[in-house]
């Protein structure tokens, strides 16, 4: 794919919409708006990758940053408790997120789940959590169905429908069969069926086939943490990315770091500075890159759920001295990550989880939660296995003898080896939250990002109940030895959610039920931040279903004067 | 599956695993490709007793571990270059981990002058220090990143566990999904 042919703008044309961010939400939004024929700058702070440069390359993607946040350029602190200082994170962010045009869409596992009916209006069904800011969201399911129906279509998931008892209604099948099952699968059907549980194909945005021009997959197993080199997995780039530039109204900007949303004596956004990190030198940044400002008609920040609201609170000017779009003071508070247990087995025979996707088996018989078990929580369990060799290792060594000839014949069980997955439901707790850091700075001389984060007990108790199911199912089918992961406080997610969350009342939320910010009438807001609660794992399909609400909504304001 | 059935099948489990294909001759190639490694962050004595570390992390047995592998090698040029960032932590829990050995073992030569059990006995003392995490840490590494990166050479670290580096692979992938008869939804579903 290539963008030399697309639209190009220059600062001083006032575009109709900035896009802070190309991935999941940016890249859809970026699609919407474009073709709904408005004219559109998509600024991303990482590069435009080259797809055929994509590899299996362990060092490069999951320890030096090759498609994420950078630990060094763009650091961040980590604290479990408010009391404690934050330390810098030095060898890996404890936010890690996708860094490049694409965003975490090219890197991700490309799990994805639809919210269920419940999820929208959970509170109102169980009551209040003590302590909590457990809320309904303003929308539901139904309001929000036709858009997974059309990331289902757009994007492309595989999957079979109408096998599930428990998944949500759907107005259309899956547009590809689900693909070929893996051992792992096979294992967790045996596991579950004996238990009387209702396995399931995984709903995967990976072609089992070709669609839409794009291959079917070829197996690699480099999905989770990789970007892929056939394009059988979906992402932004690959998909809504060039139809938004095919449009030309659209153009994506890459190396593009955005400092600060500005805003006018009216209080509306005029546009957005940012560091082009592209060309000249002697910058404010003192690191090559020069500074420039985009002017917009409106702005959409889609910068994911740890960067949006650190670009929110860095935007903070007299007239917003708590930063952009936080009269309510909630910008960055209920962050919430989904907490991931783990059930280890060891099987007699080969299973060779290293090859294809990552995960073709489900369980979502937990999904509910059940006053009964004493805590708040449900989820979803997968069969799954950290594939790479290294994430094997490190992850070996987290769970048993960590080393020595015992850690040695440990390793050694990779191919014999998988894990069931349990996904949480996590609370939203304002004390979890992204805040700026006094002390760090980012290599452009912007406030770092600081990170608080300690896991609800009730989502530990969550994670622990899902742990035993997946023990159980792994005893069922047949493991000669299973092995618990310890359940532990988070100090690392990739699932940055709720921190901008969405709500009817200004005083307790950042955005509405279209997206627009509360306080900042031309201000929108789409991405992980706007989720009012975790869901049960697998954010993505949500996330990008919301953008094509939100895109949709946000062309028609446009359209009508209503910005 | 009832304790003796069950340890019978990991008795046959690790049986089976342990039959690695072994390069013939590698003890050799090895120590003579680390011998004439040039350090860039470490030096002689301090390689030494870093790669004794590693590999007391991934030992030598019927099979390659962390020093055939050149973890030291990979270890040496992360820290000079592409994980500098780490290098003035690292180079601090050294100095600790130095001190805590000639506080154990007053008088003695470096770490890696020790016999094995020794080092062992020494390093569970020790096993919870950001030094030795690191060590591990980095050691993994070494071990199981491309070749490329200086470590893993020969792809054994990638043999120890039966990985396949190779572009793309074809149903079945394992035993388990070799005669699927296809997904069926389970008829008694009672929901």
């Amino acid at each position: 794919m290539s963008a030399q042919k697309s639209r190009t703008y220059r600062d001083s044309e006032i575009v109709d919409f900035v896009i802070v961010g190309s991935g999941a939400a940016g890249g859809v939004m970026a699609r919407e708006l474009s073709r709904a024929g408005l004219s559109v700058v998509v600024l991303e702070q990482g590069p435009r990758p080259d797809i055929a440069s994509f590899e299996h390359d362990e060092m490069k993607y999951s320890y030096l940053g090759g498609l994420s946040n950078d630990a060094v350029k763009n650091p961040q602190t980590f604290r479990d408790d408010p009391a404690k200082k934050a330390e810098l994170q030095k060898f890996r962010p404890a936010l890690w997120y996708g860094r490049g045009v694409g965003g975490a869409s090219l890197h991700y596992t490309a799990n994805f789940w639809r919210l269920h009916e419940i999820d929208f209006k959970e509170r109102s069904v169980l009551g209040a959590i003590p302590g909590t800011g457990f809320a309904d969201w303003p929308i539901t399911y139904q309001d929000l169905e036709p858009y997974y129906t059309k990331v289902d279509w757009e994007i492309g998931v595989s999957g079979l429908a109408g096998v599930d008892p428990l998944d949500p209604p759907r107005s259309k099948p899956y547009p590809m069969p689900p693909l070929p099952v893996k051992s792992s699968g096979v294992l967790l059907e045996r596991g579950a069926r004996k238990l009387g549980l209702h396995p399931v194909p995984a709903p995967l945005a990976i072609n089992s086939e070709l669609y839409r021009g794009r291959p079917g997959c070829i197996h690699c197993g480099f999905c989770h943490s990789f970007a892929c080199e056939v394009t059988a997995k979906a992402s932004t780039l690959t998909t809504v990315i060039p139809e938004a530039e095919a449009t030309g109204r659209c153009e994506v900007r890459p190396d593009s770091y955005v400092a600060r949303i500005e805003t006018n004596a009216q209080g509306r956004t005029t546009g957005v500075a940012y560091y082009d990190g592209r060309r000249g030198v002697g910058g404010a940044a003192g690191n090559g890159a020069r500074e420039r400002f985009q002017k917009a008609r409106a702005v959409v920040v889609c910068a994911n759920g740890a960067e949006t609201p650190r670009l929110l609170l860095n935007s903070s000017n007299p007239r917003f001295p708590q930063g952009l779009a936080n009269s309510s003071g909630v910008v960055g508070k209920y962050l919430m990550f989904n907490y991931n247990s783990r059930a280890l087995g060891l099987f007699e025979h080969e299973l060779n989880e290293h090859k294809s996707v990552q995960v073709s088996r489900i369980v979502m018989d937990f999904y509910n939660a059940d006053p009964k078990r004493g805590f708040y929580g449900g989820g979803g369990l997968d069969a799954r296995m950290g594939p790479q060799p290294t994430a094997w290792a490190i992850r070996t060594a987290g769970e048993g003898p960590a080393w020595g000839s015992e850690f040695k014949s440990r390793l050694r069980e990779f191919t014999h080896s998988m894990h069931i997955a349990g996904h949480t439901t996590s609370l939203a707790v304002e004390s979890n939250n992204i805040t700026l850091d006094p002390d760090v700075k980012d290599a452009w001389g912007l406030p770092a990002m600081r990170v608080t984060y300690k896991d609800h007990p009730d989502d530990l108790a969550t994670a622990r109940f899902l742990q035993d199911r997946g023990v159980e199912i792994l005893e069922a089918a047949g493991a000669a030895r299973v092995t618990r992961a310890p359940i532990t406080g988070s100090k690392f997610s990739v699932h940055l959610l709720g921190t901008c969350r969405m709500g009817n009342d200004p005083a307790a939320s950042v955005i509405d039920k279209f997206h627009r910010s509360h306080d900042v009438p031309n201000l929108f807001i789409c991405d992980g931040s706007s989720l009012v609660t975790s869901g049960r794992g697998q954010p993505t399909m949500t996330i990008q279903a919301l953008a094509f609400r939100a895109g949709e909504h946000i062309a028609g304001f446009a359209k009508r004067g209503e910005i | 599956m009832d304790d003796l059935s069950r340890r019978a099948l990991l008795q046959a489990i690790a049986a089976a695993l342990g039959v690695a294909a072994l390069p013939s001759g590698w003890t050799g190639i090895v120590d003579a490709a680390v011998a004439d490694e040039k350090f860039s962050f470490f030096n002689a004595s301090e390689a030494a007793d870093v790669e004794a570390v590693a590999a007391q992390i991934i030992p030598t047995d019927d099979t390659p571990g962390a020093r055939e592998a050149g973890v030291i090698v990979f270890i040496d040029r992360a820290l000079a270059t592409f994980l500098s960032h780490l290098a003035d932590d690292y180079r601090a829990g050294f100095a600790d981990f130095q001190a805590s050995f000639r506080k154990w073992r007053p008088g003695a030569g470096p770490f890696a002058s020790l016999n094995s059990d020794q080092q062992i006995e020494f390093l569970k003392t020790v096993d919870r220090t950001p030094f030795f995490e690191s060590t591990r840490l980095l050691t993994l590494l070494g071990m199981f990143t491309m070749p490329k990166y200086g470590g893993n050479r020969d792809g054994i670290g990638w043999k120890l566990l039966g990985f396949e580096h190779q572009a793309s692979f074809q149903a079945p992938f394992g035993f388990y999904d070799r005669d699927y008869p296809g997904f069926a939804a389970d008829s008694e579903r009672t929901r």
